[in-house]
């Protein structure tokens, strides 16, 4: 058993702004099941939002109302004056930190249009700039000089939470198999999103909603868990990520006809509408037969127009994706596109100052954090503006630690029951190893997405929801049938896939319940069959809890409004 | 959808069981277009669930998924299955000169740690909370651009010749790191910078096999920020390594006759004072003698050499 | 067939004996060869570093000067060749560079760059231009029984985007060469890494090292002996093998050729015209005086 001050889960942009805010003044360890640099918020590539007013007029203000108008008004609006109300200092500490910006002509901090911005709020640098954020970070930990220490690839199993006080994890060494008691004052869950339940999905393969189902199984709620973000513009077939700059930069979205279809749904921002909007355009266009390629199964994005040398300068990686995963050249052809699962708007419950909620009446978790993508604070509330993520990661992870060096001194170390501990983690794994194998792990898990992708993807019913439930029951009883062929200790990757399925059945679940009972049409969830918005019944955010017998109930709680009554939301 | 029968020839190893890696052959049935951690996936999915690999983000930026394909290093995730196979087959093994823990996973720690040798982060004096961005003009932020989209994948470092031979080595990563950091207009410490890395296992210890440049799957191409840091090197001034006077004797002979002159050469990188160093060159220099081949003591001029030393001179002055 | 030889540092002192052979070998393949003696060294990689742009334009004029003459230029080392494609190539792909080079070696010379001349080494103009079912015809003493491992070197093979092998990852166009003039091509692990030659007077160790890890594994696959097409990388392995020695700890003995040592003995050039005798390292077996 190790202890520290502070553990915390998880090592991109969030975990270690965190661990910054902590390093040298107590004793912060950070987990990760890969190595820091190779954290998902790496992959974000077109910009994090600031109102600088580098290159236009732009004002908090007016972050602030594009934010809640992003999050069709289901954003607590008291969180997202904070993200918004931070942006500028946070992106002038990360550039004061060494974070390599594009540049304007007076050598300022450049910002771009992006979807649902009213206003060229992204900062970039050219289109990597998650990229260049968690590289900046990275770069800090060599700073320390032994300071901080890190637990690379090492698998986070279990939340230790006992009479209302989280007391550590418990955690896997990946590569000797080795399981260990982590104990803390306090944890911070900065694990991530959930989108590899999904069969198109940008997210990494790590992406397994870990922290949010060790929170629950610990007795925590998740929050939201039905809002699932798909991006408009994911390399076809692949799911990965062709950046929203590619349209801030003046990239067309057309169909086979070669129509710039975006006019007929959001006339005045065309192609920078916000993700659910530009999403349910893309799937509209392929149900209705205009779809490109032999199946009609995509659409294009077409570049060809702005030219190869802006291509080469601003969006470089989106040319070098679209030619080494397709073959396409987007500079002389456009390139096939289809919605693909990006982003988590669910997650764990949590304060403005990143404590976990207990439960829907302000009830909290002692010694328990969470920021970034995993939480749910709610910035983002039905649907994520683009670049409002890694801000959130940046100012929330800030946030996390000052709350817990400030709440440190009245913390506790509280007792852990190291054998205990050990020992249902050991059993869970036992169980694994003990299915009769009639049943096939990448069979499961491959339906699973499958059923995720098309009866909880752009267009939910009721009818494929409640066959979705039905599917994933099925699949969570076969699912006790596997078992895991690879008894090795060093990289078994087949028994932390395994855990990680466990870990997908379980949260699946919750975004089928969620969907099906939300009977309204709001952000990132649309129904065909209740396609509006409900304000009167359903601004109000969903609760999952776990309950004794495994299954779980769902409670509400109200949207904080501050200053922004919820009004249409057209673009 | 035509399938292909393709065998992978895997370097295997368990620390549990084997004292050797060993290759195991798959054959594998694969559609088209499908890439080599696709392959690998399906082969642990469909043959062999204790294959062990590194790989998270399928879209080249985590780094994780470097691997040897037929013997050179490649991101696993971007490569295509049809590229690499010979004959229906392809080999793929972990990346070199790093440690293999288990079949294609290596030991990363010595690959982090060169990366503490060359400081690397923004070193930009101290302040209060900043009010405003530092400037930085477009160019500036262009001549780091390169160097900043590393992945921090290894391939470089894999296939690296003079870390094959001597670890102590800084190595490429670390150079292109060292390189985002000196042209950075932000940073501040570019003198102890550069006279760091001028040091022995630094700068010119790149032996410029270009295996770094290669394999690189991103802008970084480590040669060329090599090559980078030492102009810079000598431009600034940072002669007093074997290195910087070589290039120095370069261009000493070549601006006075148009080719080099071998014999001057070698004295000149050693150091006219060091006495132990151009005793080293003795033998050397025998042998070439007693063979005939030794260059003429009197150093030939090329025709038109004028031409040459007009060049030269002007850009020495140019220097001043 | 005719070139400008492009003869490089080396060959006029520590690697003569491969501009003699050459000579030999393109006489007897009745190849033309104009020597330019107004040509200045490449950089060999070390000027391109010390004055990225003086190197330029040092290349620029001796492409212009075989420009001047009509002709494409012949080299006999592929570090020069390699050095000359990059600099082709840099030029070429950027006009206004192109311009500024120029006007500075117009400014010195009278003359400019006129992006025509190609630039070819020895072994590619014998595959590509003279044809190695023309050569086989002209092969008189073919060296059968000799096994031999190719030894491409750095520049021959990278950047891949400045030679012309078919696959520069796993190239054969040396062993084919060497199938030609009746030899046997051994291939071995170590064929395309480094010889050494950059840092042989920089980090001596890790120089012998390199060197001797090429010819131990040249060794261990069967080759008699071994064969490059740059001078450079025969002088680290050849004049250096007694250090290699040394730092390796064993007798070597192999003995390291020049390709057109190679060929123009096939063509039934004798061994002593050849100057197998200027050799550290004594040619033994059928190479043997």
């Amino acid at each position: 058993m190790y202890s520290h001050d502070i553990v915390i889960v998880g090592s991109g942009l969030a975990g270690l702004r965190a661990a910054m805010e902590l390093v040298g003044q107590l004793d912060v360890a950070v987990v990760t099941k890969v190595y820091p640099s190779r954290s998902h918020s790496g992959a974000a590539q077109g910009g994090v939002a600031a109102a600088l007013g580098n290159v236009d007029d732009d004002s908090v203000e007016a972050h602030i109302y594009d934010t809640v108008k992003g999050s069709d008004f289901l954003g607590d609006q008291d969180a997202i004056e904070i993200l918004c109300s931070d942006a500028p200092r946070t992106i002038y500490e990360m550039e004061h930190l060494g974070c390599p910006f594009s540049r304007t002509d007076d050598h300022k901090i450049n910002q771009r249009a992006f979807g649902g911005h009213s206003y060229l709020r992204a900062c970039f640098s050219a289109d990597r700039t998650g990229h260049a954020l968690l590289h900046t970070l990275v770069e800090q930990t060599y700073k320390q000089g032994g300071r901080l220490r890190v637990y690379s690839e090492w698998h986070m199993n279990r939340l230790i939470i006992q009479d209302g006080v989280c007391r550590g994890v418990v955690v896997m060494d990946i590569k000797t198999g080795k399981l260990e008691v982590l104990r803390a004052k306090a944890v911070l869950f900065a694990s991530g999103g959930y989108g590899q339940a999904f069969k198109i999905t940008s997210n990494a393969a790590a992406n397994t909603g870990d922290g949010i189902v060790a929170a629950y199984r610990a007795g925590v709620p998740l929050q939201d868990m039905e809002f699932v973000q798909f991006h408009p513009t994911g390399l076809y077939e692949h799911g990965i990520l062709l950046t929203e700059g590619a349209r801030g930069e003046g990239g067309y979205l057309i169909n086979a006809d070669g129509d710039r279809f975006m006019s007929r749904y959001a006339p005045s921002k065309m192609e920078l509408g916000p993700r659910d909007i530009v999403s349910r355009s893309e799937q509209t266009e392929i149900n209705e037969g205009r779809g490109a390629g032999p199946n009609k199964d995509y659409v294009l994005l077409d570049l060809r127009h702005l030219g190869k040398q802006k291509i080469m300068e601003r969006l470089p990686q989106v040319y070098n994706l679209a030619k080494d995963f397709i073959g396409v050249d987007c500079t002389e052809d456009p390139v096939p596109i289809q919605p693909t699962a990006h982003y988590s708007m669910g997650g764990i419950p949590a304060d403005n100052d990143c404590q976990v909620y207990l439960d829907e009446n302000g009830e909290h978790v002692e010694g328990f954090f969470v920021a970034g993508e995993c939480s749910c604070t709610s910035v983002h509330g039905a649907n994520r503006l683009g670049t409002n993520s890694l801000l959130e990661a940046l100012v929330f992870g800030r946030r996390a630690g000052k709350k817990m060096l400030d709440a440190e001194p009245g913390l506790a170390r509280a007792a852990v029951d190291e054998e205990r501990e050990l020992a249902a983690a050991r059993d869970e794994i036992e169980v694994l190893y003990a299915g009769d194998g009639s049943e096939d792990l990448n069979a499961i898990r491959d339906e699973l997405k499958e059923t995720m992708t098309y009866q909880l993807g752009v267009y939910r019913c009721a009818e494929d929801m409640q066959q979705a439930q039905h599917t994933i029951k099925g699949l969570r009883e076969r699912f006790r049938k596997v078992q895991v062929k690879n008894r090795g200790k060093q990289f078994n990757l087949n028994l932390l896939e395994t855990l990680e399925l466990s870990n997908m059945l379980e949260y699946s679940e919750l975004i089928v319940d969620g969907g099906l009972a939300r009977e309204e049409s709001r952000g990132a969830h649309f129904r065909s069959d209740f396609s509006t918005r409900d304000d009167v019944n359903w601004l109000r955010h969903t609760l999952a809890f776990r309950t004794d017998d495994g299954g779980h109930e769902l409670r509400y709680k109200p949207v904080t409004i501050t200053r922004f009554q919820p009004e249409e939301r057209k673009y | 959808m035509a399938v292909s029968k393709v065998t992978f020839r895997i370097q295997r190893f368990d620390p549990a069981v084997d004292r050797e890696p060993h290759d195991q052959d798959f054959e594998i049935e694969l559609p088209p277009g499908i890439t080599i951690l696709k392959a690998l996936n399906k082969i642990r999915a469909e043959k062999d669930p204790t294959l062990a690999l590194r790989y998270s983000c399928g879209s080249a930026i985590c780094g994780s998924c470097a691997v040897r394909v037929n013997g050179h290093a490649r991101l696993a995730c971007k490569t295509q299955v049809s590229d690499c196979t010979t004959n229906g087959v392809l080999r793929v093994g972990p990346i070199g000169n790093l440690e293999v823990l288990r079949d294609l996973v290596v030991d990363m720690e010595p690959f982090l740690a060169s990366l503490d040798r060359v400081k690397p982060y923004l070193v930009a004096g101290n302040g209060a909370a900043p009010e405003y961005e530092r400037k930085q003009s477009p160019d500036e932020f262009l001549k780091i651009d390169p160097s900043t989209t590393c992945i921090l994948c290894a391939a470089c470092y894999s296939d690296c010749n003079v870390l094959a031979v001597d670890d102590d080595f800084v190595g490429p990563a670390s150079l292109a790191k060292a390189h985002r950091f000196i042209f950075d207009s932000r940073d501040v410490d570019t003198a102890d910078r550069m006279r760091a890395i001028s040091e022995k296992t630094g700068v010119w210890d790149c032996t410029h096999c270009g295996e770094c440049s290669t394999r690189c799957p991103t802008e970084t191409k480590p040669l060329e920020r090599i090559e980078e840091i030492r102009t810079k090197a000598m431009t600034d001034g940072f002669h007093g390594n074997p290195g910087a006077r070589h290039a120095l004797g370069f261009r000493e002979t070549v601006g006075k006759r148009g080719l080099l002159d071998e014999n001057y050469l070698p004295a000149r990188s050693m150091g006219f004072l060091n006495l132990p160093g151009l005793l080293s060159l003795v033998p050397i220099g025998l042998r070439m003698v007693m063979r005939g081949k030794n260059p003429p003591l009197i150093p030939h001029s090329i025709d038109k050499v004028d031409e040459v030393k007009k060049t030269f001179a002007r850009f020495e002055e140019l220097r001043k | 067939m005719k070139y400008a030889l492009y003869t490089g540092c080396v060959a006029n002192g520590a690697g003569r004996e491969n501009l003699i052979a050459t000579r030999l070998a393109c006489e007897k393949l009745g190849i033309e060869l104009v020597e330019m003696t107004d040509a200045a060294c490449c950089g060999a990689g070390v000027i391109n570093e010390d004055n990225p742009m003086v190197a330029d334009i040092l290349n620029a004029r001796t492409f212009s000067l075989a420009e001047a003459q009509g002709l494409d230029i012949m080299n006999i080392c592929t570090t020069c060749q390699g050095i000359h494609r990059k600099a082709q190539r840099k030029l070429d792909g950027k006009p206004d560079y192109m311009a500024r080079v120029n006007a500075e070696l117009e400014r010195d010379t009278g003359r400019r760059y006129k992006g025509e001349v190609v630039v070819k080494h020895f072994y590619e103009v014998l595959l590509n231009d003279y044809g190695l079912v023309r050569l086989k015809e002209k092969v008189v003493r073919p060296l059968t029984g000799l096994k031999l491992g190719a030894f491409y070197g750095c520049y021959a093979t990278r950047p891949p985007e400045v030679n012309d092998l078919g696959n520069p990852d796993d190239p054969d166009e040396l062993e084919k060469l060497i199938e030609a003039l009746g030899a046997t091509p051994v291939r071995y692990d170590e064929r395309l890494k480094c010889c050494g030659f950059p840092i042989a007077m920089l980090n001596k160790e890790n120089s012998m090292q390199l060197g001797g890890n090429a010819i131990a594994s040249a060794q261990q696959a069967g080759a008699d002996a071994m064969v490059t097409p740059c001078p450079l990388c025969h002088l680290n392995l050849d004049a250096y093998q007694p250090d290699i020695e040394s730092r390796v700890g064993r007798k070597l003995r192999m003995p390291i050729l020049h390709i057109p040592q190679l060929v123009a003995m096939a063509l039934g050039v004798s061994k002593d015209a050849v100057r197998l005798d200027t050799h550290i390292v004594r040619p033994t077996g059928m190479l043997a005086s």
